[in-house]
């Protein structure tokens, strides 16, 4: 019994480490209907910013994140101007090819310029050690990422559904001739949920670091986990893509006890499954 | 005299559709001889080239013919490869020509699989399909290390001459003229099935695939058929690539293998056959290039190329170039 | 006329050719991709002993030419390996990084007449596939195999193996497992974990509930070896007095930095840590450390390139630099010098190096950076794994 119980927190924390992540390329993929496999890119080049603020320039945890989520979107928005504009409304394997390529100069630049090694960011004092569940001990950092998790898909939530930003963002997505034509400006919403995205990602790269070190390959290596992730759940869906990581998350870490040598296949065959069954993913929307 | 006016014009696109055929077979001859005496020294190169050729045509037949995303591209490939090198390193048969057959088998078989899984979704959805696949692919080569040789790689491959006379050597002669032949009796196949009845099906699907059900058409039946042909195609690339290096290693499964063939594809311009060879030959020439001269840093030339590329030839290389010369064409009439 | 311009050409090129033809050695490694640190290490190596020792060998000049193979790829190692001896005509192969990238080059070296010295890939079986191979690094076998003899004296009678589950994990566990045996312990469980493990706590309740008392861990360096020792270390194992034994794969020197405190106190066995005490290493480190740049960035492939190019420079003494890779091999058959790592030779029957092992535990140095301190020697230890397969 105390083994489920102590398997159970140890899904939940993974779940939520890869929702915290990967949340961000629901927003680029299932709103702005950009595949975009430089995510992990973004949430890369935020990590390496939290890293050289906290280590380098010695700022605290707190606001090593805030310079990491705001320089990254300052990275990112001559990136949309110039290159993802350009991409709004093509082929799906159009952008595909833009997308890699940037990923694959952010790799090259990373390694050049902050050499192949992993980088730490060294955590907050209260963030450090081991809470003690009763039947089990875990990382306090995990418990941070929980509670991040559930404050970002709140927030994200609340912004889609309830703001009248978010009823224009559905808007320009639905149709975005026809809400122009009726007054909203659909390249500034497109900005500014792409700057959005990219924060997202920028901090999820920071919060996920512990689990997900930062290296030059990152931009790569989990890149089909993201995309796994938000697919499953149906792009561009919140509660959805909650879902799946939670799933996705239990899944993985239940097969990785049981048997991990098997651990690969469950995960993967899960996701066929799933699939299968909900071709447009948990919480697709019908087109 | 509308009637009139339609032979005509089939009889004119017959005549074009055959030249057509014949400058793409020059072509393709063409660019294997410069490239047999610009790079004589550098044969592996080009049989290399031609062996993710025959995969990225493959790809093309499902991805440029019939719209199905996928990233999973090279279980087909590595299906090819692996059933080749094993008849040889467990079976002791190394009759190269048999070798290609069970190639082109495993690909079908793993083409059929592959479809039937594959073709379950749309969009997102389908390309995640094919990632999941393209891992359990890889997870299973790895497991059955006994038979596949897992991570070392499956080594012992060891094939006879061709006919008995041509032996695959250091130089690499053998095995690129062998590529060559390969590669142009599949391009001639392929021509003959992407104009075929079947073909303009494909593409019928691809743009409205409800509507071909509606004519009575299956497009399930159709795609995994397709999906079939292109198993063996590629089954073809991953056999030529197990009896020209005699290695097989876990990366003719893997997820990178199968990215890079897509992006090989779209380089150059999807539904086409000229497209994917072009694709091909532009990528790995420029990556040999970049990466001999600087191969610590060439990686970002790499992503460059590739944003150059949809910002300037949005519709592939290939496809731009194509595009142009209609439009001049069409100018000048 | 087409002729003629080829007489000229072949006339130049035979006449700059007299004068001064570089012996070409050409190197394959991972010098991009997820594995550049390692490439990058090659190369540090290699330069830090051109740097030491000029780059002539009697009137020959040395060049080296580099080729990159990110990953594993047979199927490129090989075409570049062909292009690097027809077109470059290069004299000697060297480097490889992965397995099978050398497995797939042993083919050619026979008609290719060149040797291949492996800076890295340490499979044991690779010496075999041809009698022009002459190994520097180490094999997974050599290095893992005297941890359990640690283990054992350490007063631990029952282990778990936890490896990844590829070639070079699965020899780890097999050596443990031999070597761990006979001293008269137990292994009483061993997890194969897929490769792309992000999250390690379900492993870690793994080892928990299996009653064990240490655990014995091979993963490839990098990301994932960051993950599993901080989860050993979160998830309460090194509180739980669980001891942890590991080759020194997993504490290689560039990952200590990230690694940190959390590593402090792990016992790991290898065959050269940066910290080795001896006026060669102090040599080899003070150069490597300019060719790098970095000195964090320094770990063990550098130092078996570093061997590796002393080993080139004696089959050019040997040959008179001409192109004979039989004879080169011969000539360093039982070859023994003083390398940074301590005293090594070169076996002359299996072709592999012998060489000390040390045992090491993860400490932190004066200068507040983190080393792997020795702390026992187990002397000339050659590769069981050869002998383990027969």
């Amino acid at each position: 019994m105390q083994t489920v119980f102590s398997i159970a927190v140890d899904a939940l924390a993974y779940g939520m480490v890869l929702f915290v992540i990967s949340i961000g390329l629901s927003v680029t993929m299932g709103l702005m209907r950009v595949v975009n496999l430089a995510h992990g890119a973004f949430a890369m080049i935020g990590g390496y910013i939290a890293s050289y603020a906290a280590r380098d320039l010695g700022l605290g945890y707190a606001a090593a994140v805030i310079a990491a989520v705001v320089a990254t979107i300052i990275i990112a928005i001559p990136l949309e101007r110039f290159l993802y504009r350009r991409i709004y409304g093509a082929p799906e394997l159009t952008q595909v090819l833009m997308t890699i390529g940037i990923t694959f100069c952010v790799i090259g630049i990373a390694n050049y310029a902050m050499g192949p090694t992993l980088k730490t960011i060294p955590l907050a004092g209260a963030l450090q050690g081991s809470a003690d569940l009763g039947f089990r001990t875990i990382p306090v950092h995990r418990l941070f990422v929980i509670l991040c998790g559930l404050a970002v898909a709140l927030a994200l939530w609340f912004a889609i559904e309830r703001t009248s930003f978010g009823v224009k963002l559905r808007a320009s997505v639905d149709d975005a001739a026809m809400a122009a034509a009726l007054g909203v400006r659909t390249e500034i919403i497109y900005a500014v949920s792409f700057a959005v995205a990219v924060g997202l990602a920028a901090f999820g790269g920071v919060v996920g670091a512990e689990l997900l070190p930062v290296e030059p390959y990152y931009a790569l290596r989990y890149m089909v986990t993201f995309l796994v992730v938000v697919s499953v759940g149906g792009a561009g869906s919140i509660p959805g893509a909650l879902i799946a990581c939670l799933l996705l998350g239990a899944i993985d870490t239940t097969g990785r006890y049981l048997m991990p040598e098997f651990g690969e296949f469950f995960f993967y065959l899960a996701v066929i499954a799933i699939i299968c069954v909900f071709p447009r993913g948990l919480a697709g929307r019908v087109k | 005299m509308a009637l009139v006016m339609n032979s005509e014009n089939e009889r004119l696109q017959h005549q074009r559709r055959f030249s057509g055929d014949l400058i793409g077979i020059t072509a393709i001859v063409a660019i294997g001889a410069i490239g047999y005496f610009v790079f004589p020294d550098n044969l592996a190169l080009l049989t290399r080239m031609i062996t993710i050729a025959l995969l990225v045509l493959s790809l093309d037949l499902v991805t440029g013919y019939c719209g199905v995303a996928t990233l999973g591209h090279a279980a087909l490939f590595g299906s090819g490869a692996y059933a080749a090198g094993i008849l040889s390193a467990h079976y002791g048969i190394n009759d190269p020509l048999l070798m290609m057959l069970a190639g082109i088998a495993a690909g079908a078989i793993a083409g059929l699989l592959s479809g039937a899984i594959i073709l379950r979704a749309h969009g997102l959805p389908q390309l995640v399909l094919s990632i999941a696949l393209i891992h359990l692919f890889h997870e299973f080569a790895n497991k059955a290390s006994s038979w596949t040789g897992g991570s070392d790689g499956l080594s012992g491959i060891a094939p006879d001459p061709i006919f008995g006379l041509f032996e695959f050597d250091l130089y690499g002669q053998t095995a690129f003229f062998f590529g060559m032949t390969l590669l142009l009796v599949v391009f001639v196949l392929l021509r003959f099935l992407v104009r075929s009845p079947f073909g303009m099906l494909c593409r019928g699907i691809r743009q409205d695939p409800l509507r071909i059900r509606a004519m009575g058409g299956s497009p399930m039946a159709a795609l995994i058929r397709m999906y079939v042909i292109s198993g063996a195609v590629a089954g073809v690339g991953g056999a030529l690539n197990a009896i020209s290096t005699q290695v097989v290693g876990l990366d003719s499964l893997s997820f990178t293998q199968s990215a890079e063939a897509l992006v090989m594809l779209v380089l150059g311009g999807t539904g086409s056959l000229f497209g994917a060879l072009s694709g091909t030959v532009i990528f790995m020439l420029f990556e040999d290039y970049v990466s001999a001269a600087n191969p610590f840093h060439w990686l970002t030339m790499v992503g460059a190329l590739l944003i150059a590329v949809v910002l300037f030839a949005p519709k592939g290389l290939f496809g731009t170039a194509a595009a142009f010369v209609r439009r001049r064409k069409e100018a000048r009439a | 006329m087409k002729k003629l311009v080829f007489a000229a050409v072949a006339a130049v090129a035979i006449g700059t050719s007299a004068y001064a033809d570089p012996i070409k050695v050409g190197v394959i490694g991972p010098f991009s991709g997820p594995f550049a640190l390692q490439g990058k290490n090659f190369k540090a190596g290699i330069d830090a002993y051109m740097a030491v020792n000029g780059n002539t060998v009697g009137s020959d000049t040395v060049e080296i030419v580099y080729r990159d193979v990110p990953q594993p790829d047979p199927a490129q190692s090989k075409a570049l390996a062909q292009e690097l001896i027809v077109k470059e005509k290069v004299q000697y192969l060297a480097g490889f990084y992965f397995t099978p990238d050398a497995m797939a080059v042993t083919p050619i070296l026979k008609q290719g007449n060149v040797p291949m010295v492996i800076m890295n890939a340490a499979t044991s079986a690779i010496v075999t596939k041809s009698p022009l191979v002459v190994r520097t690094s180490f094999t997974t076998w050599q290095t893992s195999t005297p941890i359990a003899k640690v283990a054992f004296d350490a007063g631990v009678k029952k282990v778990i193996s936890v490896v990844s589950d590829y070639g070079p994990g699965v020899d780890a566990e097999n050596a443990f497992k031999a070597g761990f045996e006979k001293a008269g312990g137990q292994v009483v469980e061993a997890i194969r974990m897929p490769l792309a493990t992000n999250d390690f706590s379900p492993i870690m309740q793994r080892i928990k509930d299996s009653g064990a008392q240490g655990v014995f861990a091979f993963l490839p360096s990098g990301p994932t070896t960051l993950g599993f020792v901080k989860a050993y270390n979160e998830n309460g194992l090194k509180a739980a007095g669980i001891k942890f034994f590991a080759p020194g794969d997993l504490t290689q020197e560039s990952d200590l930095p990230a690694l940190g405190d959390a590593a402090l106190g792990i016992q790991t066995t290898f065959h050269y840590a940066v910290s080795h005490d001896s006026p060669e290493n102090k040599a080899f480190v003070e150069a490597a450390t300019k060719a790098i740049g970095n000195k964090a960035e320094l770990s063990f492939p550098a130092v078996s390139a570093y061997d590796g190019m002393y080993v080139i420079y004696k089959m050019i003494e040997a040959t008179g630099g001409k192109q004979d890779a039989e004879k080169a091999v011969d000539a360093v058959k039982g070859l023994a010098w003083a390398s940074p790592r301590g005293p090594v030779s070169i076996d002359p029957e299996s072709r592999h190096i012998t060489q000390n092992i040390y045992l090491r535990e993860v400490a932190k140095s004066d200068d507040g950076t983190y080393i792997n301190k020795e702390i026992q020697t187990f002397e000339k230890q050659g590769d069981p794994g050869l002998a383990a397969a027969k």
